[in-house]
């Protein structure tokens, strides 16, 4: 059983299915205590300053970590930059296997890319739609903690995102993470209701900022909506493997997601958006099309490195509360 | 006595009011005023306001980059983009305007509706449209900040993308023998460049500009803005002032509702 490393979301049914345990590395780089040292050192490597810090860091994880030797990464429908990132890490001997979700959503070709990546890790499609009836029922659970956040307000922003985003890894052991789901989801049935007078929503990839979540809710809001985090849970109802991960809005092109932003904008009753951007990533041109489709406040933020909110941004989340009270 | 403070990157601003007046107003450089009237006490900072010659106030309303780091001593804290938005209210009269404020290293974008902050943009990372680089420049021309600001005619073309790579690209272009005012006014342009995209994503045409700020000072960049963005652009009486201005007004909203 190998550990596999992926840049992001990837049908971790199939990489469960051949026996293997999927690593996200964007987990791996955010939670490590030296986080920004990672980031560095890829530049140290030759990476330009002027790339983005996920990247960046992936590339040191990996690199630097030593345990893991195969990749898969998404190479449409993610980022870009992950095809010179491929490139680097085959420099350095890791394996990497491409994932590329169709632009147009095609159903034949995104089900020809599944097959692809379960001929290459050695399964077939009985075991993983055995591992995906068994991801379900875990998914459901993640679910109930999202509802939980904007339904009953029993649930911080930050587990909301926390549970949500680790839906892409399941953290490498489904068993252990339904167990600790189960745990979280019995605490927060009993737990106080959040009295928050500001009602957020999260839009963008989850952010390199490892205090965002807390400062809000220090200032009195709350995120009650996490995008991004919420398609990496999957809450979709379907049996077909291939219709989930084309209902899966983030590698699509941003008009799906702004209709899943619009409905849920609407039933989680929101107050604002913060849309995250990552310094130099091309997402952050998609900016100008949400603050022309949706119609609630906006506040853009940006993040680099790993780091905590800094003063500027500080200074603009607490001008955006106030202007939202 | 109505105290409002504004901890600037670059300056710290205070003004005292009374009765809907402006009584006293100063301005000190940041470092003199922490190093000369602050004193650190319990994690907040003690202002010494008799050594600043100011009367002691009912109530101090405080805002700026300084609240990130340092409280005040008995002050009321409010954000930067809500009391800058109360003090261009206050001083012009208008309800409904683009406030543009261009401070030491900020730049801020608000949408004032019904004298409420409605939306905003602010500069990102870098300083190059705002006092400090002006400083540079000014020192790079061996001019002072009054006639950099002069000037607006026939502006040299200057990238602009960074505050202190700016000073190479204006002494290269000192070099190709372009005249002072031709390069005064090319940096006066690089500011507006700058602040376009914010102003326009908040701005249409025909609609008012408030300008505040240090940089608001100066003659040229009202000048520019309204001829090349077919605005209206109104600079208050004391641009500089504008957020601490802001303060004290909210301190008397204060006391309105505890009274």
């Amino acid at each position: 059983m190998a550990k596999i490393g992926i840049t992001t979301t990837i049908p971790a049914e199939i990489v469960f299915a051949a026996g293997h345990t999927p690593v996200d590395l964007n987990n791996i780089l955010i939670s490590h205590p030296e986080a920004v040292r990672l980031t560095e050192a890829a530049e140290e490597a030759g990476y330009p300053r002027n790339i983005c810090g996920w990247i960046k860091g992936l590339y040191s994880v990996v690199v630097q970590g030593g345990d893991i030797d195969t990749v898969i990464a998404v190479t449409q429908g993610d980022c870009s930059n992950t095809h010179a990132l491929m490139e680097t890490y085959e420099l350095a001997g890791v394996r990497t296997i491409p994932f590329a979700y169709p632009f147009d959503r095609d159903y034949d070709l995104l089900k020809l890319q599944m097959e692809k990546l379960t001929a290459s890790l050695g399964t077939n499609w009985d075991a993983v739609n055995a591992v995906k009836r068994r991801l379900d029922a875990v998914r459901a659970k993640v679910a109930e903690i999202d509802r939980l956040t904007w339904q009953e307000g029993t649930v911080s922003g930050w587990h909301n995102h926390l549970y949500q985003v680790s839906c892409s890894d399941f953290n490498g052991d489904v068993n252990v993470f339904e167990q600790e789901a189960d745990a979280f989801l019995a605490a927060a049935g009993n737990a106080a209701e959040y009295a928050e007078d500001v009602r957020l929503g999260f839009i963008g990839v989850p952010p390199i900022l490892t205090d965002l979540y807390d400062y809000i809710e220090k200032m009195g809001a709350r995120i009650v909506y996490n995008e991004v985090q919420r398609q990496f849970a999957m809450p979709f109802a379907t049996d077909d493997i291939v219709e989930q991960y084309r209902l899966y809005t983030y590698p699509y092109g941003v008009f799906g997601r702004i209709e899943d932003i619009r409905r849920e904008i609407e039933r989680r009753n929101i107050d604002g958006i913060i849309h995250y951007v990552q310094s130099f990533c091309f997402r952050q041109i998609e900016d100008m099309i949400f603050r022309e489709k949706l119609d609630v406040p906006i506040l853009t933020i940006e993040g680099d490195k790993p780091s905590k909110v800094d003063a500027r941004t500080r200074l603009r989340l607490d001008s955006f509360l106030e202007m939202l009270r | 006595m109505l105290c409002g403070i504004d901890l600037g990157s670059r300056s710290v601003k205070i003004v005292l009011m009374a009765d809907g007046c402006i009584m006293t107003e100063k301005v000190l450089e940041t470092v003199e005023f922490y190093r000369d009237y602050g004193r650190r006490k319990n994690g907040e900072m003690a202002v010494d306001f008799a050594a600043l010659g100011l009367e002691d106030s009912e109530a101090v309303v405080a805002t700026g980059y300084g609240r990130n780091t340092l409280a005040i001593a008995g002050a009321t804290v409010i954000p930067e983009l809500k009391a800058h938005a109360i003090g261009a209210v206050w001083q012009t009269g208008l309800t409904d305007f683009t406030l543009l404020d261009l401070g030491g290293q900020d730049s801020k974008v608000i949408k004032v509706r019904r004298g409420k902050m409605v939306d905003f943009q602010t500069n990102d990372k870098c300083a190059a449209s705002t006092g400090r680089y002006l400083e540079n420049m000014a020192a790079v021309l061996g001019i002072s900040l009054e006639e950099l600001s002069r000037h607006s005619d026939n502006p040299v073309e200057l990238s602009a993308t960074c505050a202190i790579f700016g000073e190479s690209e204006l002494i290269g272009r000192i070099v190709e023998g372009y005249t002072v005012p031709e390069l005064a006014a090319g940096v006066n342009y690089t500011i507006f460049k700058r602040v376009r995209p914010m102003l326009a994503a908040l701005t249409g045409a025909g609609e008012t500009v408030v300008f505040t700020g240090g940089v608001a000072i100066g003659e040229a960049l009202p000048r520019i803005i309204e001829q090349e963005m077919g605005v209206k652009v109104v600079v208050p009486e004391r641009p500089q002032l504008n957020g601490a201005i802001g303060c004290a007004v909210h301190a008397m909203t204060l006391l309105a509702k505890e009274g």
